[in-house]
C-alpha cells in the first residue's frame, strides 16, 4: 500500500521539481544573454558600422543621477541624446524630488544632483560637512504658472500682494470678494503641488519670502499635476499653480493668469519669450545640475557633463521647457572647464540669495 | 405556541397562501438584489477595461513592445526595458517566495509539536503570519530598503569615487582615461581596489577589449602633438586622471544589494511571503487526514508522508494561491518605487545580478503622471500589456495545475 502511493505521487513531485528547475533555468539563461552587453570595455565593432558624422565611442561606465522629477525629463533627454554616441555608458536618472536628491548627494550616492530650485543654504552646509563640493550649472527655465478657470472672467492679472492675500495663512481671502471688492463672493478653492515639491518651495520662497509665515493649509495639495489641472478645470471659483511645460498641455482648459512684474508693474503672461527675458518675474525659476567634483575626473562624467551644457538649451525646449540665454550658458561653461565649486545662491554669511539667474549667476556671487 | 399567529394556529388557508406567496416574492427579491450587487463589481470592471481600452489601443505597437522609453520621440515610446525587469523581479520573488512559502507551511501544518514551549512558539509563529498579511506593502518597501538595499551598512556604503561595498565575485576593476582622440578611452588593470583614481605621468599597459596589452605614449604639453589617429588612440595627456570603472560579468555579487532588481524581488518575495503561506497551510489542511493516518499506519515518517501524501494532494490549491501571489507581486508598484527607484528611462533589461531595473507599474506610474497626452495613453497601452502577460502567466500557471491534477486522479 505504500509503494502504491509512492509510486502514485512520484511522478508529480518529479514534475514539480522540473518546473522549478526550469524556471531558475530560464531566468538565468535571460540574465547571461543580456550580460553579453555589459557596460565594462566592449567591442569598438559598432564604431565601424556607425554612419553618423561622430564615431561611436568606446568610453564606458556608470553615471548616477537622482533629484527633482522636474529636471528628470531634461536628464533623460540628454541621456537619450548621449546614449547615440556613447552607447556603453550607463546613465540612471531618478527623480525623487530636489530634497531627497541632495541628500543622495551628500552621501555621496550620486554623480550629479537634479534640483528644481538652488541648494539650501543648511544642504550647501552639509553637503560641506561631508566633505562634497559641486559645481552649479543652471540648465533651463521652468516658468511657474498660476492658473484659474477659463470662465473665471475676473481676474485678468494678480499682483504679489494679492496673491500674498490669497496663499499666505492667518488672514487669508476665504473669497474672491475679500481680494477685491469687485470680485464675486464665492469661496476660493485653492491646488498647490505638495509641500515635498521644489515647485511649492519655489512658490512659497517667491510669494512669502524669508518670513516666518507659511501658506495657508487648507489648499488642495497633490503631487500629480493632473490632479491639480483638473482640479481648477472643474471649478469656475478655483485657483491653482504649476510648472509651464504642464500649462502648455492643458492651454484649452485653463487660463493663465498675468502676473505684475514689481519692477516695472506691468503685467506678462508666462510666454517663452516673456520667461527668457525675465519680464515674467518672480515666477520663471531657473533649473539647476550639481555637479560633484569628485566625480569629474573620471572620463564618462567629464564627457556627459560637457555634453549635457552643450545640449540643453535644444533639448530642454523639446521636453517643454525655456532655455537659458547664451550668456548665462557660457558662464556655467566656464565654472566647468576651471572647476569653479560652490553656489551662488548662498552668500558668505550663509543666507539665501534670491533674484534673476542673470543677475545671480556672476562669478562674483561664487561662495565655496 | 403562544408565539405563532392566530391565523397558523386556526390553520386559515387564506391566510397561509397569502403567506407562502409573500415569502416567494420576497425570495425573489432577495435574489435580484444578489445579482445585482454581484453585476455591479463586473461592471465596473468593464467600464474599467473599456475607458482603458478607448484610451490606450492607439498606442498599441510593436513600437511599445520593443522599444524603451523615450523623452524626445514619446510616440515611439515602448516598455520592452520594464517587461524585461518585472519578469526578472517577479521570477526572483517567486523563486525565493514558494520554497519558503510552502515550507513555513509545511511546518505549520505537519510538524505540528507537541511539547508546550515549542508549541508556544508554533502558536507566535502562526499568529505573526497572519498579522504580516495585513501590512501594507509600502512598510515592506521600508524594510526592504534597510535590510536589501543598504544591509544595514554593515558591509560597508556603495558610494560613487569611494566604495562599491563588499564585492565578491564577477567583477574586474579597470582605470578608464581618455586618449587624445576625442572620445576614445584605455583601460588600465587596477591591482589596489582602494585606490579609486590614479594619475599618468609615464608610460603604462593598458588592455584592449580582448584582454592584450597595449603600450600606451604619454604626450606632454609643449611638445609635438601627434597627428595620426592611431597614435593618438595610444596616447595619453601627461597628468591624465584614470577613473575606476567595471566590467561585471552577469553573475556579479555583492553585499550590500543596493538598488538592484535582487532586492526588490526580495522585497516583493516579503510582500507575498504571508499570502503563500496561509494559501498553502488552508490546502494542506484540506487533505484529508484519513491519507496522513494511512501514510503513517504502513510505517512512513513525517517527511515521507509529506513528500508523498500531503503535498501532492495540496499541490493544486497551493498552485492557486501562488498564482494569485504572483499576480499581485507583478503589479505592485509602491515597494518597488521605494526599494529601486523609477529610472524609468532604462534601456535595456538587467544586465547583471545586481543591475537596476524597471518594471512595468513604476513606468504606468510615471507615465500616467506625465503632462503630455501620448504618455497617458502609453500608460493606457502599457495597463493592457501588464494585464495581458498577468493573464498570460496565470493560464500557464493554470494549465500546469490542471496536468498536475489529471496526472494526480
Amino acid at each position: 500500500m505504500f509503494f502504491q502511493i509512492n509510486s502514485r505521487s512520484t511522478p508529480l513531485t518529479g514534475k514539480h521539481t522540473i518546473g522549478c528547475i526550469a524556471l531558475a533555468s530560464s531566468l538565468l539563461i535571460g540574465l547571461s544573454g543580456c550580460g553579453s552587453k555589459s557596460d565594462a570595455p566592449t567591442s569598438t565593432e559598432s564604431a565601424a558600422e556607425s554612419g553618423s558624422t561622430a564615431a561611436v565611442s568606446n568610453l564606458t561606465g556608470t553615471i548616477k543621477i537622482n533629484g527633482s522629477s522636474t529636471v528628470q525629463p531634461i536628464a533623460n533627454a540628454v541621456k537619450e541624446e548621449f546614449a547615440k554616441l556613447y552607447p556603453n555608458v550607463n546613465v540612471s536618472v531618478d527623480g525623487k524630488g530636489t530634497g531627497n536628491g541632495f541628500k543622495m548627494f551628500w552621501d555621496k550616492e550620486t554623480d550629479i544632483s537634479d534640483a528644481s530650485r538652488p541648494i539650501k543654504p543648511g544642504e550647501f552646509e552639509t553637503c560641506k560637512d561631508n566633505g562634497v563640493e559641486f559645481i552649479e550649472i543652471p540648465v533651463a527655465y521652468d516658468g511657474l504658472t498660476i492658473v484659474v478657470h477659463p470662465k473665471n472672467d475676473w481676474v485678468k492679472s494678480l499682483t504679489i500682494d494679492q496673491l500674498k492675500k490669497i496663499f499666505v495663512a492667518g488672514d487669508a481671502a476665504k473669497q474672491w470678494s475679500d481680494v477685491d471688492p469687485s470680485w464675486p463672493e464665492e469661496k476660493i478653492e485653492i491646488f498647490s503641488p505638495g509641500t515635498g515639491s521644489g515647485t511649492y518651495d519655489y512658490f512659497r520662497e517667491v510669494v512669502i519670502g524669508k518670513s516666518e509665515a507659511s501658506l495657508r493649509n487648507d489648499m488642495n495639495l497633490n503631487e500629480d499635476d493632473n490632479v491639480l489641472v483638473n482640479g481648477v478645470a472643474g471649478n469656475p471659483y478655483a485657483i491653482g499653480f504649476f510648472g509651464v511645460a504642464y500649462y502648455e498641455e492643458s492651454k484649452d482648459k485653463l487660463k493663465a493668469v498675468e502676473i505684475v512684474n514689481p519692477k516695472d508693474d506691468k503685467a506678462y503672461l508666462p510666454t517663452p519669450e516673456n520667461i527668457a527675458s525675465g519680464a515674467y518675474a518672480p515666477f520663471s525659476r531657473p533649473l539647476f545640475i550639481y555637479v560633484s567634483t569628485a566625480s569629474l575626473p573620471r572620463a564618462e562624467i567629464a564627457t556627459f557633463v560637457s555634453y549635457f551644457l552643450e545640449n540643453a538649451p535644444q533639448l530642454c525646449e523639446r521636453v517643454g521647457y525655456v532655455r537659458l540665454p547664451d550668456e548665462i550658458m557660457q558662464r556655467a561653461a566656464k565654472n566647468l572647464d576651471e572647476e569653479n565649486t560652490g553656489t551662488h545662491y548662498v552668500d558668505g554669511e550663509g543666507n539665501s540669495r534670491s533674484g534673476a539667474v542673470a543677475d545671480i549667476y556672476q562669478p562674483e556671487n561664487l561662495t565655496k | 405556541m403562544s408565539t405563532l399567529p392566530s391565523a397558523i394556529v386556526n390553520q386559515d388557508e387564506q391566510y397561509l397562501v397569502d403567506n407562502a406567496r409573500r415569502r416567494k416574492q420576497l425570495s425573489i427579491w432577495f435574489y435580484f438584489l444578489c445579482v445585482a450587487i454581484a453585476l455591479i463589481s463586473v461592471v465596473i470592471l468593464v467600464v474599467l477595461m473599456v475607458s482603458i481600452w478607448s484610451q490606450g489601443q492607439s498606442r498599441l505597437t510593436t513600437d511599445l513592445l520593443t522599444r524603451a522609453h523615450s523623452e524626445l520621440e514619446i510616440e515611439r515610446s515602448g516598455m520592452w526595458p520594464a517587461i524585461l525587469g518585472s519578469l526578472f523581479v517577479c521570477g526572483t520573488c517567486a523563486l525565493v517566495a514558494l520554497p519558503l512559502g510552502v515550507g513555513t507551511a509545511v511546518f505549520l501544518e505537519e510538524f505540528k509539536p507537541t511539547q508546550k514551549v515549542l508549541r508556544w512558539i508554533h502558536g507566535f509563529v502562526q499568529l505573526n503570519i497572519a498579522n504580516l498579511a495585513g501590512v501594507p506593502s509600502i512598510v515592506y518597501g521600508l524594510l526592504g530598503l534597510t535590510v536589501f538595499v543598504y544591509m544595514f551598512n554593515v558591509f560597508g556604503q556603495i558610494r560613487v569615487n569611494e566604495s562599491a561595498g563588499m564585492e565578491i565575485m564577477g567583477y574586474k576593476h579597470f582605470y578608464q582615461v581618455l586618449t587624445l582622440e576625442p572620445g576614445h578611452v584605455v583601460f588600465a588593470p587596477q591591482t589596489d581596489p582602494t585606490v579609486r583614481q590614479i594619475t599618468f605621468d609615464e608610460p603604462f599597459q593598458a588592455v584592449d577589449p580582448d584582454g592584450n596589452p597595449i603600450e600606451i605614449s604619454i604626450w606632454t604639453p609643449g611638445t609635438p602633438k601627434p597627428t595620426d589617429p592611431e597614435i593618438r588612440r595610444r596616447t595619453v595627456r601627461s597628468g591624465a586622471i584614470g577613473g575606476t570603472i567595471t566590467e561585471r560579468n552577469w553573475y556579479y555579487f555583492r553585499l550590500p544589494f543596493d538598488k538592484s532588481f535582487l532586492s526588490g524581488g526580495l522585497t516583493l518575495a516579503l510582500v507575498i511571503l504571508p499570502i503563500i503561506i496561509i494559501a498553502a497551510q488552508e490546502s494542506l489542511r484540506g487533505v484529508p487526514s484519513s491519507l496522513r493516518e494511512a501514510s503513517m499506519g504502513l510505517g512512513a515518517t513525517t517527511w515521507q508522508t509529506v513528500r508523498d501524501v500531503s503535498l501532492p494532494a495540496a499541490l493544486p490549491g497551493i498552485m492557486t494561491g501562488s498564482i494569485l501571489a504572483m499576480g499581485r507581486a507583478i503589479g505592485e508598484a509602491a515597494p518597488i518605487l521605494v526599494v529601486m527607484g523609477a529610472a524609468v528611462a532604462k534601456s535595456s533589461g538587467p544586465q547583471h545580478l545586481m543591475d537596476d531595473a524597471v518594471t512595468m507599474p513604476v513606468l504606468i506610474f510615471n507615465w500616467a503622471g506625465r503632462q503630455q497626452d501620448e504618455f497617458k495613453e502609453l500608460s493606457a497601452a502599457a495597463i493592457i500589456v501588464l494585464l495581458v502577460i498577468l493573464l498570460l502567466l496565470n493560464s500557464t500557471a493554470i494549465y500546469i495545475r490542471q496536468k498536475v491534477q489529471k496526472a494526480q486522479s
